[in-house]
């Protein structure tokens, strides 16, 4: 097991490496100057001139380039330019409420979307399969901006349960959760309903195979038939989009963000974007492949304790 | 007996009952001292205030710094420039010499010590050094900037400026900035910045809020208002919800009409409109083809229908734009703003050429305000026949692509301090002209005001400063370099238990000043 973990950073190492070149070019492909975002527009090229020699941006990309490269090999990702603070600083400021509300609509994701689809798959064309279709394809047809705004005005203007401003402490947990659960429940019911359709269509799959005949041939409980063999089966292709979707989510969190005002790392990404700041756009980057590369990670292993027949050695 | 003990432990329990309630009452009597306010921004970028180019960071800037002279709080009339850090001031006969007498005691933030004019020169000096500051171009005209003694500054000038109170006004590079900690901050400083103003940063919550404290030594006396949180909040639906949900006290508007109505039907609530207006001018160059016929230029001029979009972006929060400056500037005439006349358009089309109508590519940025003016144009010039083939393009990249001089034509919103020559010079002086080495925003190509402009500098007799001003407008009137369209105003909302201690005319912070009279009823 740790052999095949070992095996597969070091396969990871190539691939960050692939990323940190083509985010390095692509940040300085798109159009526009830091050094202008950040002096205005009433800026004399002399002093965006004198700003682009500070910031570095004056040297030959490959000068650049490698001196990027031996940073983020350091583990430092620079300096932001706008703010001048550490990116890494950064970026942890944001990570926990991040990694909250990411974990939180996973986990309702899982928890609402695996017995629904389970449900909609036994009852099939009934009306309960029809209902959880239904839903679920609105869940996905959604768009969080409409739904959050939605929330917001139910739960937050209306009947005073929770905030508008979901900004929480992070030392303190009531707090933390509190602030957690509406934008859960919209990002969260994206992830149930794509999660109960898959679910569904995998579960039917697996029923209508030779071995659920089999099982029942034998007289074995209908019960026992769907948990046991079933679901397992069914659940290799849910955790491959569950592991696929974690990746999606951690960059799609930007609108559940904005619209519950909540700090994280989508945020990040479009105040970097507007700012053209680069040092921070290389950062985000780096962190978001490498917790793709974990999710992955996490994604395999996973298999391994679904069905045993997948072996990592 | 028991009775009597019932009695006694009710008429206790009614007591205490009351005593509770008096001293909620009395809890609730007390104002409040945080205030809370909601800002269109993901976060603030460099507080600074010698970088401090966003309407976010200025809005900030303008609590936590003071300059040697200060706009009387709501106002930007440079006719109501009042004593500052400096108590009184001096210049000679020539205008080239100015000397500035500091107030005693003034305390910067987190006890970095009292100002000295050994702060007042090196801030300035800074302001003036493009590799430390983005306003440097402002200070050309300083010689040198010097300490007579602990508490006098004197300031030389290697020729006359329109404004120098101006420059050394609470405004970009005017701000004062403590000379230790400058040194001792490092980088730090952008975030963390020390000023002598009512408010001080206490801690920077990364893309949540900015968190600041009354500055207790303020020389004008200690702020009322105890603690601001300013909150980023992006979204718009959400920043107006959580207003509504009581959870902010001073808000960032919409320039929009809807907006507007809206927050005036809430209760409690006073909307704020206020000056600088941003003036819109759509600027032609007149070096190419086909803007470099002057009837072209025209027919567009007369194809612009300001007051439609004065109607689409709503009365309250836009005016017409009448001149090639905002209203109010020092200098500014009326002048430029032809009269709406899509026959005349179609006429001056025919006689330069083209009898069917041209087609003009342009490049537009994607944010909201600007690019919904852009459309109303857009549909006003294709009933004269000239279409407008808009690339929408993301803002940062119309900015960079428009210095570039990639568009013919450049709708630009802009406020200036109001004095003609900053606005002359950055806007129509070929000296500005975007691609040169000492571009700004010269985007017409235009130069054939320079000597106006130039003289008007340093002429010493404001009538006839006020002359050259007003011929340089005439010619570039009359070469019709840009159509003024609308003055898009600043716009903000609070609850009316929020006193601003002062009646909000303008700020050239673009945001309501917070200062030690700032309170809660």
């Amino acid at each position: 097991m740790i052999r095949f973990i070992l095996r597969r950073l070091l396969a990871a190492a190539p691939t960050l490496l692939a990323v940190l070149t083509v985010v390095f070019l692509i940040v300085r492909v798109i159009p526009g100057d830091p050094a202008l975002v950040i002096l205005g527009d009433q800026a004399t090229p002399e002093a965006i001139n004198a700003l682009r020699a500070r910031l570095g941006l004056d040297r030959p990309l490959h000068e650049q380039y490698v001196s990027f490269l031996l940073t983020a090999l350091s583990g430092d990702l620079g300096q932001s330019m706008v703010s001048g603070k550490p990116v890494i600083e950064e970026l942890v400021a944001v990570l926990p409420h991040t990694i909250d509300l990411t974990l939180a609509s996973l986990l309702l994701g899982v928890v609402l979307g695996v017995p629904c689809g389970i449900w909609a798959a036994l009852h099939r064309n009934r009306f309960i399969d029809y209902a959880v279709r239904i839903v679920s394809l609105l869940g996905l047809s959604f768009p969080v901006f409409v739904s959050g705004i939605f929330l917001l005005i139910a739960f937050a203007l209306t009947w005073r349960l929770f905030p508008v401003i979901g900004t929480a402490d992070l030392n303190d947990w009531g707090d933390r959760l509190h602030k957690l659960v509406l934008p859960t429940i919209a990002l969260g019911s994206v992830m149930a309903a794509y999660i109960a359709r898959v679910t569904r269509s995998s579960m039917l799959q697996s029923l209508s195979e030779d071995y659920i005949r089999t099982a029942r041939a034998k007289g074995v409980p209908w019960r026992v038939v769907v948990w046991r063999h079933g679901l397992r089966n069914a659940l290799l292709p849910v955790v491959t989009v569950v592991g696929l979707y974690l990746g999606i989510l951690i960059g799609n969190s930007v609108l559940t963000e904005i619209v519950f005002n909540r700090p994280g790392l989508g945020r990040v990404v479009v105040a970097a974007l507007t700012q053209r700041d680069y040092t921070m756009l290389q950062g985000l980057l780096v962190i978001y492949c490498f917790l793709i590369v974990v999710v992955n990670l996490l994604t395999d292993l996973a298999y391994g304790f679904i069905d045993p027949r997948v072996k990592h050695g | 007996m028991t009775s009597t003990r019932t009695a006694s432990r009710t008429g206790l329990a009614a007591l205490a009952l009351a005593a509770a309630l008096a001293v909620a009452g009395s809890a609730n009597a007390q104002p409040r001292t945080m205030l809370n306010v909601g800002m269109a921004a993901q976060d603030i970028s460099r507080l600074d205030p010698h970088y401090s180019t966003t309407t976010i960071d200025k809005v900030v800037v303008g609590w936590m710094f003071s300059g040697l002279v200060r706009f009387r709080p709501g106002s930007i009339s440079p006719a109501e420039i009042e004593p500052d850090l400096a108590e009184r001031w001096e210049s000679s006969p020539d205008g080239k010499t100015w000397t500035f007498h500091l107030r005693r005691g003034v305390q910067f933030h987190r006890n970095f010590g009292e100002v000295t004019a050994e702060d007042i020169v090196f801030s300035l000096t800074k302001a003036a050094d493009a590799r430390r500051s983005g306003f440097a171009a402002d200070y050309r005209a300083f010689e040198a900037v010097e300490v007579v003694d602990p508490y006098t500054v004197r300031i030389r000038l290697k020729e006359v400026v329109p404004s120098l109170l101006g420059l050394v006004t609470n405004y970009h590079g005017g701000n004062i900035v403590s000379r230790r900690a400058v040194e001792q901050l490092g980088d730090r400083f952008l975030r963390e910045p020390v000023g002598t103003g009512p408010f001080q940063v206490t801690e920077h919550r990364a893309r949540q809020s900015l968190e600041l404290a009354a500055h207790e030594g303020y020389f004008r006396g200690r702020p009322q208002i105890q603690r601001v949180s300013y909150r980023f909040i992006p979204s718009d639906a959400s920043r107006d919800l959580a207003y509504q949900n009581g959870e902010i006290d001073l808000i960032y508007g919409r320039q929009d009409q809807s907006w507007a109505n809206r927050m005036k039907a809430l209760p409690n609530t006073s909307v704020m409109v206020f000056d600088p207006a941003e003036l819109g001018l759509l600027h032609m160059n007149i070096t190419r083809a086909p803007l470099n016929d002057i009837r072209v230029r025209q027919a567009i001029a007369h194809a612009a229908n300001r007051e439609e979009l004065i109607q689409f972006h709503g009365v309250d929060v836009s005016r017409a734009g009448t001149g090639l400056l905002p209203r109010g500037y020092l200098g500014g005439i009326e002048v430029g703003a032809v009269p709406h006349n899509i026959e005349r358009a179609r006429q001056l089309l025919r006689e330069a050429g083209f009898p069917n109508g041209l087609t003009i590519k342009t490049i537009t940025t994607q944010l909201p305000s600007m690019l919904a003016t852009m459309q109303v144009v857009q549909a006003q010039l294709r009933r004269a026949g000239i279409t407008l083939d808009m690339e929408v393009v993301e803002h940062a990249t119309f900015h960079a692509q428009i210095r570039q001089d990639l568009s013919p034509i450049v709708f630009y919103s802009a406020a200036r301090f109001p004095v003609a020559d900053t606005w002359l010079t950055q806007m129509f002086h070929s000296r500005s002209i975007v691609k040169t080495p000492t571009a700004v925003t010269n985007f017409s190509h235009c130069g054939m005001a320079d000597a106006e402009i130039d003289a008007a500098r340093v002429e010493t007799n404001p009538q006839r400063q006020l002359e050259l001003w007003a011929t340089a407008q005439r010619k570039l009137a009359e070469a019709v370099c840009a159509v003024p369209l609308r003055e898009g105003l600043q716009i903000w909302a609070r609850r009316n238990s929020v006193e601003l201690g002062y009646q909000l005319n303008g700020a050239m912070s673009l945001g309501p000043l917070l200062t030690e009279q700032t309170r809660f009823r």
